[in-house]
């Protein structure tokens, strides 16, 4: 299954969006860190317009990657550029970028924080952002203040909003 | 005698040639040739006023031709004329008309404002900066205006073409890419751009095409099969085509090579197109992908390396012009698409000057590609390298150490002869 899926990505560009579309799964792998960090679960995953979903856990701690429709758009990833850890990033800031067949694709920061971890496993294993971009693909964990963002996380879509976004 | 009576034709064609030998002159030659538009006279005609007597002296005659006395006197005045001043003064004489307004590079103020403004439209950039040339395209990339909820309708088109230099992907490894000393001696400039891909090298004969549109409409392979379409329409019918990796071949020959960029909702295509570049001398400058004596552990981009060659076309103008008339007819609406030009003198911006600023440092050049590992065959060292710092290895007292740095002091110091392989 996984073979075709990939031959799948290496055409993406001659494929229609709107199967791509249709394709998507956009949520959050419940088995992975991003979902398991905290024993309950993320208290809200978000989606921006770009491409990007964040899943905001209760301690402040947060993860963030590109979805599920944004993978497959842009076909195998050969190289995953991730910030330094850290790195205090502004809402709306670059922190990173994926590189599929001699595309780059800048990955931003929806809210304010500062870089914790980034997932050193897409240095050796960058197609694992095709494979699952919401569990094992994850890009940067970082720590944000809940009050100060409370503005910006309002601004994201939910996954029932993304989807309808990519629907439209 | 054929090339000055194609000279009368287009002023700028001649500027641009000149441009191609000196990079200097264009920047001095283009006030000059923006001042004969001018239908202001430059200063008050008053015969009484002393200040401007020997101005009008001057004018007079020059324009008076019965006036043996003053016709010497005029041709003093000329002969102190820079060499600069001459060679307007010739481009003045060719053409009968001066160089129309629209063809006038565009003034920081109104390359902003057409940038921000919603629609297409075509730019040519007069400059032969490399790094202003990227700059220029980051710019416009960034502002190029985008709204959710409507069709995109602002694809814009560039071009531009660079003084000789090697430019690598955003996530290559330079020593990896690069033969730098052999570069340098030849005086290439290094670039490392913002978008994706392998490693290319520029000269005057070949053309730059970026293709802007919105991340929804990207596409690989669209712009170069538009390409494709025009060129064979040219009359090499069929000889154009893609292959499996979206690059345009001529007659079965690599003739140029694309790379891509997706950020906030919009996308460029960039490539390139060999028309008159001298491939010859490129040889020796990209390193081969397995290199003698060396091993690279990295995750950094391959380049794709391919034979290459010109296409058949007169000159890299006449491919901007194919391209700019097949981009006009293909995204036909009520408006015309305009075409505007830039240099890098009178087109520019903080913004633009910003990145010129980034892409020109040594801390983007070599310090921002992914980290790496390098095994010598030699000496069975081993030097991991992160942002450009040597963070372990196995030869004595490198750690901390700028790799470049390194590699130019190696070539000195018996101890490090291992590291020859990697220039």
């Amino acid at each position: 299954m996984l073979s075709t899926g990939r031959v799948l990505l290496r055409q993406s560009a001659t494929i229609p969006r709107l199967f791509l579309r249709a394709q998507s799964t956009n949520s959050l792998n419940k088995l992975e860190l991003p979902f398991k960090y905290s024993n309950s679960g993320p208290s809200q995953v978000k989606y921006t317009k770009d491409h990007e979903w964040v899943s905001l856990h209760e301690d402040g701690t947060a993860f963030l990657g590109i979805t599920k429709y944004a993978a497959d758009a842009l076909g195998d990833a050969t190289y995953v550029e991730l910030p330094e850890t850290g790195r205090e990033v502004e809402v709306e800031e670059s922190v990173g970028s994926v590189e599929s067949v001699k595309s780059a694709s800048e990955v931003y920061m929806p809210l304010a924080g500062t870089v914790k971890e980034v997932n050193t496993a897409l240095e050796e294993s960058p197609q694992l952002i095709n494979e699952d971009p919401l569990g094992k693909g994850w890009m940067v964990q970082f720590e944000y203040e809940l009050e100060k963002s409370k503005a910006a996380i309002d601004g994201l879509y939910t996954l029932e909003q993304y989807e309808k976004f990519l629907k439209e | 005698m054929t090339a000055v009576a194609k000279t009368c034709l287009n002023a700028y064609g001649v500027a641009g040639t000149v441009l191609k030998r000196s990079p200097l002159l264009p920047n001095i030659c283009y006030p000059q040739l923006k001042r004969r538009v001018s239908s202001k006279t430059p200063f008050d005609i008053n015969d009484s006023d002393d200040k401007y007597k020997e101005l009008n002296d001057y004018y007079r005659d020059l324009f008076t031709n019965d006036n043996v006395n003053t016709t010497l006197g005029a041709t003093s005045k000329i002969n102190i004329k820079t060499e600069i001043d001459l060679l307007n003064d010739e481009l003045a004489n060719l053409t009968d008309t001066a160089v129309p307004p629209h063809k006038l590079p565009l003034r920081s103020e109104d390359l902003q404002r057409v940038v921000e403004t919603p629609g297409r439209f075509v730019i040519k950039s007069r400059s032969n900066d490399p790094y202003f040339n990227l700059a220029l395209e980051h710019y416009i990339f960034k502002n190029t205006p985008l709204f959710e909820q409507s069709i995109f309708s602002s694809q814009r088109l560039l071009f531009y073409v660079n003084n000789k230099c090697a430019v690598i992907g955003k996530n290559q490894t330079i020593w990896q890419e690069l033969y730098l000393n052999e570069l340098n001696k030849r005086g290439y400039e290094v670039l490392r751009r913002l978008s994706g891909g392998g490693a290319v090298i520029h000269d005057l004969g070949n053309v730059n095409y970026s293709f802007l549109t919105s991340r929804e409409e990207f596409r690989t392979t669209f712009f170069n099969q538009l390409i494709v379409q025009w060129l064979n329409k040219q009359g090499h019918i069929q000889d154009f085509e893609l292959n499996g990796r979206g690059d345009i071949l001529y007659k079965k020959m690599k003739c140029g090579g694309s790379a891509f960029k997706i950020a906030r909702g919009k996308s460029y295509h960039h490539g390139t197109m060999l028309v008159n570049s001298d491939i010859d001398s490129f040889h020796g400058l990209l390193k081969p992908s397995g290199q003698k004596g060396v091993r690279w552990v990295s995750p950094s981009v391959d380049s794709v390396r391919a034979g290459v060659t010109n296409i058949p076309l007169g000159s890299t103008e006449q491919f901007i012009d194919i391209c700019t008339d097949g981009f006009q007819k293909y995204f036909k609406s009520a408006d015309s698409i305009p075409v505007y030009y830039c240099n890098d003198t009178v087109s520019t911006n903080s913004e633009i000057e910003k990145t010129r600023a980034l892409l020109r440092s040594d801390k983007w050049k070599y310090c921002s590609g992914p980290k790496f590992k390098v095994e010598l065959d030699s000496s069975h060292d081993v030097i991991e390298v992160e942002k450009g710092i040597v963070v372990s290895s196995t030869i004595p007292n490198i750690k901390g150490m700028d790799f470049q740095r390194l590699i130019d002091t190696g070539s000195n110091e018996a101890q490090l002869q291992c590291l020859k392989p990697l220039m």
